[in-house]
This record gives structure tokens, sequence and C-alpha cells, in this order.
């Protein structure tokens, strides 16, 4: 994984660590929405909300086009097959060596009884 | 702040029929970290360690295509409770990640929790004697519920 992508997954894992930037994808997984429609459903602010868009933005996880006054918000999901990507070559790299420890630990204990 | 370490963490636990003693030397100990630190396309796994806070390890693969360096600093050596090491690598996108290593007593048998994060914004070094400071406000963000 190259420095790039590295930093990509840090902007993904943060964006996701705000419920309600999750929420938001979580709301954009079920249709595309315009930031008023997105805005009119969350009990914050219009200017919070927009902060929270912007992050989820430059995590690429939401896409936004502009079609006259309205800007319409859809789901990018690909950054988030990179983060679990992530997560399950370490599961399984953690998951061998764990394995491979108990093999290590219990076959030594035979040998010095 | 949890919500970073739960979206970004992978957390693994095997129980092993052996004491939480044993399983604890095993991750600090060079010969013992060459037998088992070896995934299965690896030839062979060199470690050297500094078992101590604040010390270096460096546990490298030989892989087909060339050496593999892991390198970290150990953060906490609570033996035989608990062990954090930083952890960083090519597959790391050679940026420092955070292991935690728990050893719970069952018995005669031990759970291993090996939990794996990024490390949070808030818990890297921001200069060269900043880990200590990294480490508080890691605590801080566990304490965080």
């Amino acid at each position: 994984m190259g420095e790039y992508l590295s930093t990509r997954l840090d902007g993904v894992f943060n964006a996701l660590c705000d419920p309600t930037r999750r929420a938001i994808l979580a709301r954009l997984t079920a249709t595309d929405a315009r930031v008023t429609d997105i805005a009119a459903e969350f009990p914050i602010s219009l200017n919070s909300i927009s902060k929270h868009i912007r992050m989820l933005e430059r995590a690429g996880l939401v896409r936004r086009s502009i079609a006259g006054r309205d800007h319409v918000l859809s789901l990018n999901a690909a950054p988030l097959s990179e983060a679990a990507q992530w997560i399950e070559h370490y599961r399984r790299f953690w998951e061998d060596r764990l394995a491979s420890l108990e093999k290590y630990v219990t076959s030594r204990k035979r040998k010095t009884r | 702040m949890n919500a970073v370490i739960a979206q970004a963490a992978v957390v693994v636990r095997r129980t092993i029929a052996a004491s939480a003693e044993d399983l604890f030397d095993a991750f600090l100990d060079p010969e013992a970290l060459a037998t088992w630190m070896r995934p299965g396309t690896i030839r062979s796994t060199i470690a050297k360690v500094e078992p101590r806070v604040g010390g270096r390890y460096e546990i490298t693969m030989q892989g087909e295509s060339g050496p593999l360096p892991h390198t970290g600093t150990y953060r906490v050596i609570d033996r035989p409770r608990r062990l954090v090491f930083t952890w960083h690598s090519v597959a790391t996108g050679q940026k420092e990640t955070l292991v935690t290593v728990d050893f719970v007593t069952a018995g005669a048998k031990t759970e291993v929790v090996v939990t794996h994060e990024m490390l949070p914004e808030a818990a890297r070094p921001a200069h060269a004697n900043g880990w200590n400071s990294g480490l508080q406000h890691l605590e801080e963000a566990f304490s965080k519920e």
C-alpha cells in the first residue's frame, strides 16, 4: 500500500468517526440527495451539515454535482472498500500469527516437560 | 473518539492453552518471534528487540521478493497483562499504526486479544519526545466513552 492510499485511508477513517457523517452516508446509500434535503433531515444547522459534507467529500466518500441552484450529493463507496481491505489484511495476518503463536508455545511446552 | 477506534481497528482473539507469562514472553523474545512471526510466504524472520518502554524492535521477514522490515516502539510493557507497540511497515503505507495485545487468563488457558488500529490523530507524537503526551491523549480517548 503506497503513501497515497494510506493518506486516503486516514481521511476515510476520520470521516467515519462521527455519527452525523455516518448517518449522512447511510442516508445517501438510499438515494442521492440535495444538500438542502440532508440539512432538513438532520437536527443541526446548515452550516455544520455543510462542514460534515465537506469532510465526506475530502475523504472521497461523497460526490457533489451542481445542477442550477441544486447541489446534489451521491455516495462513492470505493474508498470504503479500501478501508475494508486494510482491515481484512490485518485481520487475516493476526489470525494466522496467533495460530502460529499457539503452535510455537504449545510445542515448546511439550518439549520442556 | 471511541468511534475512530471502533471503525479503524482490527480485533482478533484466540484462546490458547498456555500461561499468560509464556505467551507474553513469546512477543518479546527474538528467537520466539523468529519462529511464529513467519507468515506463509516468508522464508525466515529475524527479530531484534529492545524490550523496554521506548525501546525499538525490528522484525524483518524475508519474503520471496526481498526483505519486509516491520519496526516500532514499545509503549506499554505490563507483563503478563498488556503489551502496546507501534507498527510500521510497507503494508501500513510507512505510517505508524498501533498494536495492543491483551492477555486475559481464563483458568489454565489465556485469551490473547490483538487490537491493531491506525493511530488516531491525537495519539500521534507531535515531536521526538512526544510519545508520552501521545499516550496520555490515547488514554483520554479511551476514557471518553
